[in-house]
């Protein structure tokens, strides 16, 4: 039962790691996918990072394949990143072509680090989620797809990442990449009587952030149109208020999201598409979108401009106008937080 | 289940949510099936990683074999949480999972309004730039806090991560309740003759000085400056130059609030403390902090109202009262511009506030 916590931290550690922890001095790229880190004793560390499936989902099967390929090639020992790639660390450097061979057979792609197509973060989408708006798995393939070259190769100006959350709830972190795809509801949520007298109708209410959902006696309620934002946080809370329709739900677009506090600092990502319908299984209209904006990027950018930083330069008014995206009343910000991304100088770029 | 979703272009799970059983208060996760002909619920367990997500070969073939004997066999390595979730396992079967994942020395936790688990990047483990040792903090994290991670008791989840710099891989500033940054604050170190080195190999140094954003840097063909005063600690010209290290007068800022959903959308996380020092193996004066800020997340936010909505409400002014921290300007990004006050808040005109 509960309460013996997490395994001590030297029990996982490759010994490589063990013998050199805290004493890194420098890293380099030596080849794509392939990082060397060097130790003040002088010993340097080979890790070979390895893109996943979509949403790190595997199967015991391929798990165990991993493990093996661990056992022969790093020691018995591997570690997953922030991002659900891969990393095998400590690998004789004389073996690394046969492992990137092995891990080619299995289907893992090895790349992903520097200045290129990071691996896509996505959420579990409609392979188990209740809220899925779209399928977050699906588009982060197909992108990951059409951006195949910008993996195995560093011909970025910086580091790409794109982030796929199926809904606004954002397990996905859609807001946070440089490219961020998120799903969206678009209607309202169906009230069942029967089912919503048995929540916490106080609760329903309070959770709602506009105020929308308002009590129907004797023991129900009923949303205002004009109020609901589609936040989904009500149907998180109560059995009885499904959202979802295949007509109306689709993804929006977020670009020039990232945390490190280099170039402008950390930010969320903006709009610049708000809704795209959902055409499973390839969603062409989203993978064609991204392909648009990397490109242009690719070609504009300065030597470590990431997206955003990019964007601030040339400033909003251009981007759109180079991209040729339409822009909308949708991209004027109509909740509470509005005045922080509305212009109040007039330096304007014409 | 999932070929249904793609061809009816939705979702085919049904409402959900976590449950705590008798024994085990967080760690499960239970979904119904709007399809029951297809598949009934699919209920998934959610395991605390070791530190940095590093994993032996034998220990990840024990979690397989568990998946095996009491699930479908499908691993999510990890949630953006950080965690291992098992998928598939049948209600009566769940507490056998824990026991069978406690004799692998693995445990469970981290759903609900509870904390949750960490995220923490690799640190000193396998990266030149990490600042703090990252994993040593988790750990001691957790021997202090494991009971609020596996008894859920706030009106909301909180979530922490640490990340050994300011190049923030773990998305702290954007993800989680609190964040914890490594910084230091001295200025970066240049090696003369490592740069010489660096440089002849075909090193772009110009270009470096050219972006560093706060153009602290000067370079004159053959001598590299750094003006300390103007110097933000941003890691861009660490992350690119070798013959460039961090200082060595480090410790960890203290960002609340930050959050992806809740009533106000996504906020970034605000500095509460600049630089808190790290006193290992304890880290007490680092984990007093954190506990008077969930302690004043307990006592004074409202059910589901996430750390960063209730900041928004109250005001920072307020949250650092009662959180008991020495107001800074570090803090803020400047100085408020507006002229209304709280001047009965605890100052010389009496009164508390009401929160």
């Amino acid at each position: 039962m509960p309460g013996i916590g997490v395994p001590p931290v030297e029990a996982n550690l490759p010994p490589i790691v063990r013998r050199n922890y805290g004493k890194w001095v420098s890293h380099a790229v030596p080849r794509p996918g392939v990082l060397k880190h060097v130790s003040e004793s002088g010993e340097a560390c080979f890790t070979v990072r390895v893109g996943m499936p979509s949403n790190a989902r595997v199967s015991t099967a391929l798990a165990r394949r991993i493990c093996d390929l661990a056992t022969r090639f790093s020691e018995g020992y591997l570690r997953m990143t922030r991002r659900h790639s891969l990393e095998l660390v400590g690998v004789d450097p004389a073996r690394i072509e046969e492992l990137i061979e092995e891990l080619r057979a299995l289907g893992l792609p090895v790349g992903g680090a520097d200045r290129s197509f990071h691996n896509v973060v996505c959420c579990t989408g409609w392979i188990h989620c209740q809220f899925a708006a779209t399928d977050a798995p699906a588009i982060a393939k197909a992108i990951s797809d059409a951006l195949w070259e910008g993996f195995q190769q560093e011909g970025y100006p910086a580091k790409l990442k794109v982030s796929v959350a199926a809904c606004v709830n954002q397990c996905g972190e859609g807001s946070t990449a440089d490219i961020g795809v998120i799903g969206i509801h678009r209607d309202l949520p169906r009230v069942n009587d029967e089912e919503v007298a048995k929540c916490e109708i106080p609760l329903i209410l309070f959770i709602c952030p506009t105020g929308a959902i308002k009590p129907k006696p004797p023991k129900s309620v009923q949303v205002d149109p004009k109020r609901c934002i589609h936040c989904v946080a009500c149907v998180g809370q109560c059995v009885g208020m499904p959202i979802g329709s295949p007509e109306t739900d689709g993804v929006a677009i977020y670009v020039g999201g990232k945390a490190g506090n280099q170039g402008g600092g950390p930010a969320f990502g903006k709009l610049v598409i708000p809704y795209l319908p959902n055409r499973p299984p390839r969603w062409p209209e989203v993978v064609q979108a991204v392909r648009r904006i990397v490109d242009l990027w690719v070609r504009e950018a300065r030597r470590d401009e990431r997206i955003g930083d990019w964007i601030s330069r040339i400033g909003w008014e251009r981007f759109f106008q180079k991209t040729g995206l339409p822009f909308s009343e949708k991209h004027l910000d109509g909740y509470v937080l509005w005045p922080m991304s509305a212009r109040t100088g007039v330096r304007f770029h014409w | 289940m999932y070929e249904e979703s793609l061809s009816r272009r939705q979702t085919q799970w049904g409402f959900g949510g976590y449950v705590s059983l008798p024994g085990v208060a967080a760690g499960f996760a239970i979904r119904a099936s709007a399809r029951p002909e297809i598949a009934k619920g699919a209920n998934f367990v959610r395991v605390l990683p070791p530190a940095g997500n590093f994993y032996s070969a034998a220990m990840l073939g024990k979690v397989c074999d568990i998946a095996d004997r009491y699930a479908y066999g499908l691993l999510h390595l990890h949630s953006t949480g950080g965690n291992i979730e098992i998928l598939g396992i049948p209600t009566e079967q769940l507490l056998e999972v824990v026991s069978a994942l406690n004799a692998q020395g693995l445990d469970v936790g981290s759903t609900g309004d509870a904390y949750r688990n960490t995220v923490e990047c690799v640190g000193p483990a396998r990266c030149d730039a990490a600042l703090i040792d990252t994993l040593g903090i988790r750990d001691a994290w957790f021997r202090r806090f494991l009971d609020d991670v596996q008894f859920p008791r706030f009106p909301h989840k909180l979530k922490v991560k640490i990340s050994g710099c300011p190049n923030d891989c773990t998305r702290a500033v954007q993800k989680s309740c609190i964040a914890l940054i490594g910084v230091f604050r001295d200025a970066p170190k240049i090696n003369g003759e490592q740069l010489a080195v660096w440089v002849g190999e075909g090193g772009d140094i110009a270009h470096v000085a050219s972006m560093c954003p706060p153009r602290a840097m000067e370079w004159d063909g053959g001598r590299l400056t750094i003006d300390a005063e103007a110097c933000t600690h941003c890691m861009y010209c660490i992350n690119k130059c070798p013959a460039i290290r961090p200082g060595d007068d480090r410790g960890v800022a203290v960002l609340v609030g930050s959050k992806l959903r809740g009533k106000y959308g996504p906020l970034l996380g605000r500095v509460l403390v600049p630089f808190v020092p790290l006193t290992p193996p304890a880290y007490t004066e680092l984990f007093d902090l954190l506990h008077r800020i969930d302690e004043v997340f307990d006592e004074h936010a409202r059910r589901k109202e996430r750390l960063g909505d209730f900041l928004f409400r109250i005001g920072i002014d307020e949250f650092s009262r009662l959180v008991g921290v020495e107001p800074s300007p570090h803090q803020m990004a400047e100085p408020r511009s507006n002229v209304f006050f709280h001047w009965a808040a605890g100052g010389p005109v009496g009164g508390e506030k009401e929160v």
